[in-house]
């Protein structure tokens, strides 16, 4: 079930870092939505998981698969899904399987992600036993786990903060209130 | 040598960052309990440092376990060699980094470039460095020392092409130009800021991103971490998080954190770098250096650092804290002009996130310093000469006092000769006065005798050697105060507290000045004193000192020492005048306190030890605002620091210059009348800048303030009569 006090805290913190945050009532609904914000920025080439490209299917959305280095580099956006979101400072939550996905969400310029709404918890710590578990796990690539919090930023140069320096310059991020509730 | 002015280009840099950092880091812990988050972070760290060799054997298990190739580097050299062979093996001929502090202390990027490998930095800022040819000179924004127009320049000289002095356009070039070189690279080397024991994983912290891709994307990923990073578990690394990036960017958390289990492509080699901290670690007193986790907010608070920067404040590692993990990694004397760069303020202490006590632990490495490298010759005259001799300490001044018709002007003293202008350019030295404290004192007891005031208890004031000799004045307004609340006043010895010496690391200097003022201070009663630096010494290091702890002497003591509870019980009597009021008398001064007194402007200048060590600003402040019936006016501005510091403004007077500045400047866009503070080292250094430089300010200690206000009037003008005034027993 979505806790109302911990989503609202989640996008404050969210906003707070530089994130774009919008609500929808269901995966699909976001997808949808997510498939207009790429038409309107006349973005064609998006990749995405296989989990998420067999959801988009019907909804007008083609994503590539985030299969190879060069495939994702050349990708204008990416649609992933967070495993889990902190409140406490608006962080997605991503347990990498260990593929390129973990490439999609740095590399395009534009990184648009579904949360569910009840996989936001009070902050990272919550979490320590959910990571030490899947860090504990073997397998080549290693298990990897990302807290991505905000757009890539700099202040490297008069302590000027400037978006975009690496990673994605916007992150938008739909927060799917409804699903499975 | 001597050095250059400061730049002030770059302070104004630095101390805007510092301001702008010191919001948002007040805004992160706002609601967190600061001090039992790093009180926990600070016990999991010595957890960890005393489990060392079984967390790292953990790790290592685990991290092979995952596929991860594990090696134990001893020295920079071999951490480098390990590299290359990494390099070599994959035929790889250049290398892309993500920062790493660690391969700053190594040198890695010349070693590799003097073997036909190139090293890229891929960190914006340390790119920007790399280009220039220069060092990084803050751990966390590494290019803190540049322009945009210097990094247009650096961009167009090494890319080819003109460069506009636009930010946005700066940082779009180098994603470009960072972003082809990290998709090109056969392999990646990033840090860690944490070693997770329990699953062999690596936790990696960046703002640009930077750290995931070098990590990600080439086949082959490097670790090179320090020994000192591995921590028991993933909770572990996650309060270490919470607590670093709050205290290094002011940020609730970086934009990107990763924590890597095994290779995240083809291969994962993770060198594990000792260089010298296992020596660090078996010295029990400084050990506690190696709970650093490189946040820098030491490094950001530190008023030396905002003036100079880190291209002179550092070797590789910056600021105070640097100074000791350069004494260790890279040398001794290596560490020596860092050491002596920290001028003992304390601020750095209060904002650790590992509750390291860096003040302290750098007394101690300069006790250590000049007991293994030497002293300079005018500290041997003046502090183990003059100030750990109690008797050429009376004698010194003696002679002073004697030769001051000559020696003074105006209440000041004559400006120096040419060749050492640049210790009093920025400030009139004062005179000695024409009667120490200890003789107006006599005189004004015999007067008390006579008032019929009930007496409550002794008190022994101590008064410290410039009450004593120059500012005579405040001590015979503490004692006025305090003898008209009723307390039975005496004077303690009028030596040196020994702090000079101590804060110099000339412990034996400084343990002959504190055990004489131990052994001659009455056995009963509080001991009062005029300035926090004393209080500071005489409750807490000077204790140390004859009992070996922290920023004592390491050597035996030999004779031996007074008794340990003597000690305690000494120690345990010593308090500074406004907080010895602001505890036990402010109900009875509020009594006092007459109608229709005069009511100035004034605003509060926070000494160091005053507010850092002894906490007792606001303390001060409420007794001053009572003197005066009003509000003050506080000051603002980046250190707060007027740059004494005892021997430091001696040392480097173009550091104390610049603090001094600043400090004259904040004080006059109050408007204040009257500037109060508690510490003597800091009213000789304002109240003669502000003569140096024409500025009316009125400069007084706190017990001028209150002893005035008693009396229903304002402090007697300066140089009229040193010690006119009645005293506020026959008011």
């Amino acid at each position: 079930m979505v806790t109302p006090g911990l989503v609202d805290r989640f996008v404050e913190g969210a906003l707070a870092a530089g994130a774009e945050v919008f609500r929808a009532p269901d995966a699909r609904g976001a997808i949808a939505a997510a498939a207009r914000l790429f038409r309107d920025g006349k973005i064609s080439r998006i990749v995405g998981p296989p989990a998420l490209r067999r959801e988009a299917e019907g909804t007008g959305l083609v994503l590539e698969a985030a299969d190879g280095i060069a495939v994702i580099a050349a990708a204008e956006a990416a649609l992933v899904r967070a495993d889990y979101g902190a409140a406490e400072t608006g962080s997605l939550v991503r347990l990498d399987p260990g593929d390129d996905e973990k490439l999609a969400w740095t590399l395009p310029p534009l990184c648009v992600c579904l949360l569910d709404g009840r996989k936001v918890v009070a902050d990272l710590q919550s979490l320590a036993g959910v990571l030490a578990d899947h860090l504990g796990r073997t397998g080549v690539p290693g298990p990897q786990v990302s807290f991505i919090t905000g757009p890539s930023r700099t202040a490297d140069i008069e302590c000027q903060l400037t978006i975009g320096v690496q990673g994605p310059a916007r992150l938008v991020i739909w927060l799917i209130e409804g699903e499975g509730s | 040598m001597r050095a250059a002015a400061p730049d002030a280009r770059l302070k104004a840099t630095l101390q805007a960052f510092y301001e702008s950092w010191a919001v948002k880091r007040e805004n992160c812990f706002r609601g967190l309990d600061f001090e039992a988050l790093r009180e926990t972070l600070a016990e999991i760290k010595d957890d960890a440092i005393a489990r060392q060799d079984t967390l790292l054997a953990r790790f290592e298990e685990q991290a092979r376990r995952h596929g991860s190739l594990v090696l134990r580097a001893k020295d920079g050299d071999e951490a480098n060699r390990m590299v290359l062979e990494v390099l070599e093996r994959h035929g790889a001929k250049k290398v892309v980094k993500s920062k790493s502090m660690v391969s700053e202390e190594t040198r890695l990027n010349a070693y590799l470039a003097g073997r036909g490998v190139e090293p890229r930095e891929t960190d914006l800022g340390e790119w920007i460095v790399q280009l220039a040819g220069a060092s990084p000179t803050h751990m966390v924004m590494p290019a803190i020392h540049m322009t945009r127009q210097g990094v247009a320049r650096v961009f167009s000289e090494n890319l080819g092409r003109p460069m506009a002095e636009d930010i946005p356009a700066l940082v779009r070039v180098a994603r470009e130009e960072l972003r082809r070189e990290i998709l090109a690279a056969p392999v990646g080397l990033t840090g860690a800021n944490a070693l997770i024991a329990e699953n062999g994983s690596i936790m990696v912290v960046t703002n640009e991103g930077n750290g995931r891709l070098v990590s990600s994307a080439p086949a082959v990923h490097i670790v090179l971490a320090s020994t000192e990073k591995v921590v028991p578990s993933t909770a572990d690394a996650l309060l270490l998080l919470k607590m670093l990036t709050k205290s290094a960017t002011g940020q609730p958390i970086s934009s990107y954190v990763s924590f890597i289990a095994g290779p995240p492509r083809a291969e994962q080699t993770i060198i594990l770098l000792d260089n010298h901290r296992s020596e660090l670690r078996a010295d029990a007193k400084f050990r506690e250096v190696l709970r650093c986790i490189k946040c820098s907010a030491c490094l950001n608070v530190c008023p030396v650092y905002q003036v100079v920067g880190g291209e002179r404040f550092s070797h590789v590692y910056m600021g105070g804290i640097g100074s000791l993990l350069t004494a260790w990694i890279h040398g001794l004397e290596e560490s020596k002009e860092l050491a002596g760069l920290c001028m003992g303020c304390h601020r750095c202490d209060a904002v650790c996130s590992t509750k390291i006590p860096i003040a302290d632990l750098v007394v101690a490495l300069k006790e250590r310093l000049a007991r293994e490298t030497g002293k300079k010759l005018w500290k041997r005259l003046a502090l183990d000469g003059v100030m750990g001799h109690p008797a050429a300490h009376r004698g010194t001044f003696l002679a002073a006092r004697a030769v001051r018709p000559i020696l003074q002007k105006k209440g000041f003293a004559r400006s120096l000769p040419s060749w050492m202008a640049r210790y009093d350019r920025f400030r009139a030295l004062p005179a000695p006065a024409p009667r120490p404290l200890s003789g107006l004192f006599r005189k004004e007891k015999r007067k008390w005798r006579k008032a019929a005031s009930p007496v409550k208890v002794r008190v022994t004031l101590f008064p410290g050697c410039l009450i004593q000799h120059v500012y005579p004045e405040v001590g015979l307004a503490a004692a006025r105060v305090l003898a008209r609340l009723g307390y039975d006043v005496v004077l303690g010895p009028t030596t040196c507290c020994g702090f000079p010496p101590w804060n110099s690391g000339h412990a034996g200097a400084a343990r002959r000045a504190f055990l004489y003022v131990l052994n001659r201070t009455k056995r009963d009663g509080p001991i009062v004193t005029l300035c926090p630096t004393c209080t500071n010494m005489l409750a807490q290091a000077g204790p140390d000192l004859v009992q070996g702890g922290r920023g004592g002497s390491s050597r035996p003591h030999h004779p031996p020492g007074p008794g340990a509870a003597d000690v305690r019980d000494f120690a345990g009597r010593v308090v500074t005048f406004s907080q010895f009021l602001a505890r036990n008398e402010a109900e009875a001064l509020k009594r006092l306190m007459p109608e229709g007194r005069p009511a100035r402007t004034a605003t509060y200048h926070d000494s160091c030890h005053h507010k850092h060590v002894l906490k007792a600003s606001e303390e001060s402040r409420n007794l001053v605002r009572l003197a005066l019936g009003r509000d003050l006016v506080e000051m603002t501005g980046p250190s707060a620091c007027c740059g004494f510091a005892g021997a430091f403004s001696v040392d480097h007077p173009e550091v104390a210059e610049a603090l001094l500045a600043d400090r004259l400047a904040a004080v006059e866009a109050t408007g204040a009348e009257l500037v109060a503070l508690d510490c003597p080292g800091c009213l000789l250094q304002i109240r003669g800048g502000a003569a140096r430089a024409g500025r009316k300010a009125d400069v007084r200690h706190t017990a001028e303030v209150l002893e005035a206000a008693l009396r229903g009037d304002e402090p007697p003008r300066l140089r009229k009569k040193r010690s006119s005034g009645r005293s506020p027993l026959s008011g």
